[in-house]
């Protein structure tokens, strides 16, 4: 801050100057840089930790909305620290950025163009994320933090996950200071070891400087936190007019992990017990770092709607199987009842034949998802013509036939292990015969 | 706790305060504008920083009468052994 001047003219040269001329300012950028890079990373973790053992759930709601707030505050300082070298990379990525705030409907670009972006122009774009970085949003995340730790205090610590009831005279209590602040310390003492040695075995390179004519021979590629929405977006469907499309999807992946405790309001914690949110959970987390791997070796290609659900759908159908094949395994486990295949020889063929049928119909309705989504987006951006209707329809069509399909299979293994606890018995057709046959 | 264990770790705790008071009199030595000089300094102060997280934990475990285990102190001491000796390499 002492030697940084934001505006485009002087950012790059302060910056080198820091660089060059400055004890230990390579030191300080590479370790600033590292350092931010491994909050993200963390902030990532703890969220998806706190998911898996639902720290969310009743009467920590409320501290999981004002974490989601710190996440997002965490990614502002990524995205704000980003532009200010003025290298021909961050700002590159940038401008794609701020790009996607016009695909937004007019108010609320128009907001967030005013907030971020100002009067217009590079000066101000620059000393508006040079504020942003530096004073507010770290007094957003401070107010955020004492908002955090004040809760801390009058929820408690979430208890362990046990399945059983911690009583309040077992409970022990620990004060933050010193024991837990002494603790939390020698942690921090050791990660800023680790980070230290990060930055003395990798020392930072500045790229070059932003010119016009250099960012037109660039591919411009965001940091690689962003990577997984920047892949999204270069998907073909979402290409030009599809963009404010992507971008609600996007922003609707955001709002659903906000309001999570008020959509899982199931009473019990245990992940043995919550096998849907742990699988989604489990496919959120490989979707994201695949599509972040994807954007890294793909920088600039659009990748056909195609491909996307192919390895997208793939992806969640392979997680979806195996997850929920464990869960069954364990559960019937609990239960006293494996899921062995025993009984006739007929049986076993049924049992077969059902697990081929299943994976072809979840294979197919992974496939089928993709077509009804790119039908519906070419449905709203070329009009309600009778091909778009069709097209549409008979996606869903296809859509419906799989979702019973794979039900029907579920029921009937279901059916099979004893684990069925709501009888439909319009699925039961044939198979009451093979089970009197058993 | 026995008199037998708060003696060795005091003992620590000093060797590792002395060791803290070298280092970073050592740090003042080096050149801040030298690359090599930089990566020297961040290990250097990677060791002062396990030292100090050492301290604390003899510190913690002093405090609430419980015996600090030996196995986290030679790890801490072989780390700041290993980095001391790597810095030492570069320059």
């Amino acid at each position: 801050m002492l030697y940084y001047v934001p505006d485009p003219t002087t950012a790059f040269s302060s910056t080198l100057y820091i660089f060059q001329k400055v004890s230990y300012g390579r030191f300080l950028e590479t370790i600033h840089l590292y350092t931010a890079y491994a909050m993200i990373m963390l902030a990532f973790m703890h969220m998806m930790r706190g998911y898996f053992v639902s720290v969310y759930k009743k009467p920590r709601e409320l501290m999981w909305i004002v974490g989601m707030g710190m996440g997002f505050v965490t990614l502002g300082f990524g995205f704000t620290g980003y532009l200010l070298p003025w290298t021909v990379v961050s700002k590159s990525a940038t401008d794609v950025g701020i790009g996607m705030i016009d695909a937004l409907p007019p108010p609320i670009s128009n907001l967030i163009s005013f907030l971020v972006i100002g009067a217009g122009g590079d000066a101000t774009e620059i000393l508006r994320f040079y504020d942003l970085h530096v004073v507010v949003l770290p007094a957003v995340l401070l107010v955020l933090l004492a908002l955090k730790m004040y809760m801390l205090e009058a929820n408690g610590i979430s208890e362990p996950v046990t399945g059983k009831e911690i009583t309040p005279e077992k409970k022990k209590l620990i004060p933050i200071f010193p024991d837990v602040s002494l603790y939390l310390l020698e942690l921090a003492a050791i990660f800023g070891s680790g980070m230290l040695l990060i930055a003395a075995a990798f020392p930072l390179n500045l790229p070059p400087q932003f010119t016009p004519q250099l960012a037109a021979q660039s591919t411009p590629q965001p940091d690689w936190y962003f990577l997984w929405i920047y892949q999204i977006l270069k998907i073909s469907v979402f290409e030009g007019a599809g963009l404010p499309i992507a971008l609600t999807l996007v922003t609707l992946i955001f709002v659903i992990l906000v309001l999570l405790p008020f959509i899982d309001r199931g009473p019990d914690k245990r992940i043995a017990k919550r096998p849907l949110f742990v699988t989604l959970g489990i496919i959120f987390v490989a979707e994201v770092a695949a599509l972040a791997y994807w954007g890294l070796i793909t920088p600039g290609q659009i990748i056909p709607v195609e491909q996307a659900v192919l390895v997208l759908g793939g992806l969640a159908l392979v997680i979806a199987v195996v997850s929920l094949g464990l869960f069954r395994l364990i559960s019937s486990r609990a239960n006293k009842r494996l899921p062995t295949v025993q009984g006739p020889k007929i049986m076993r063929a049924a049992e077969i034949w059902n697990g081929v049928a299943f994976t072809i119909c979840a294979a197919f309705g992974a496939l089928t998802i993709g077509g009804t989504i790119n039908s519906a987006v070419a449905l709203l951006l070329n009009g309600f013509d009778q091909a778009n209707v069709i097209n549409f329809l008979s996606s869903l069509a296809f859509l419906s036939v799989c979702v019973v399909g794979t039900t029907y299979l579920i029921y009937r293994s279901d059916l099979r292990t004893g684990m069925i606890k709501r009888r439909v018995r319009a699925f039961e057709v044939g198979w009451k015969v093979s089970m009197e046959d058993d | 706790m026995t008199r037998e264990t708060v003696v060795p770790a005091r003992r620590v705790v000093i060797l590792l305060l002395l060791l803290q008071a070298v280092t970073t009199l050592f740090l003042w030595t080096l050149d801040a504008l030298n690359e090599i000089s930089e990566g020297v300094f961040a290990l250097f102060l990677a060791a002062d920083l396990v030292a100090f997280a050492m301290i604390s934990y003899l510190y913690r475990h002093e405090r609430e009468d419980v015996n600090p285990s030996r196995t986290w102190i030679a790890v801490g001491g072989a780390l700041i052994v290993v980095l001391l000796i790597t810095s030492l390499m570069l320059t």
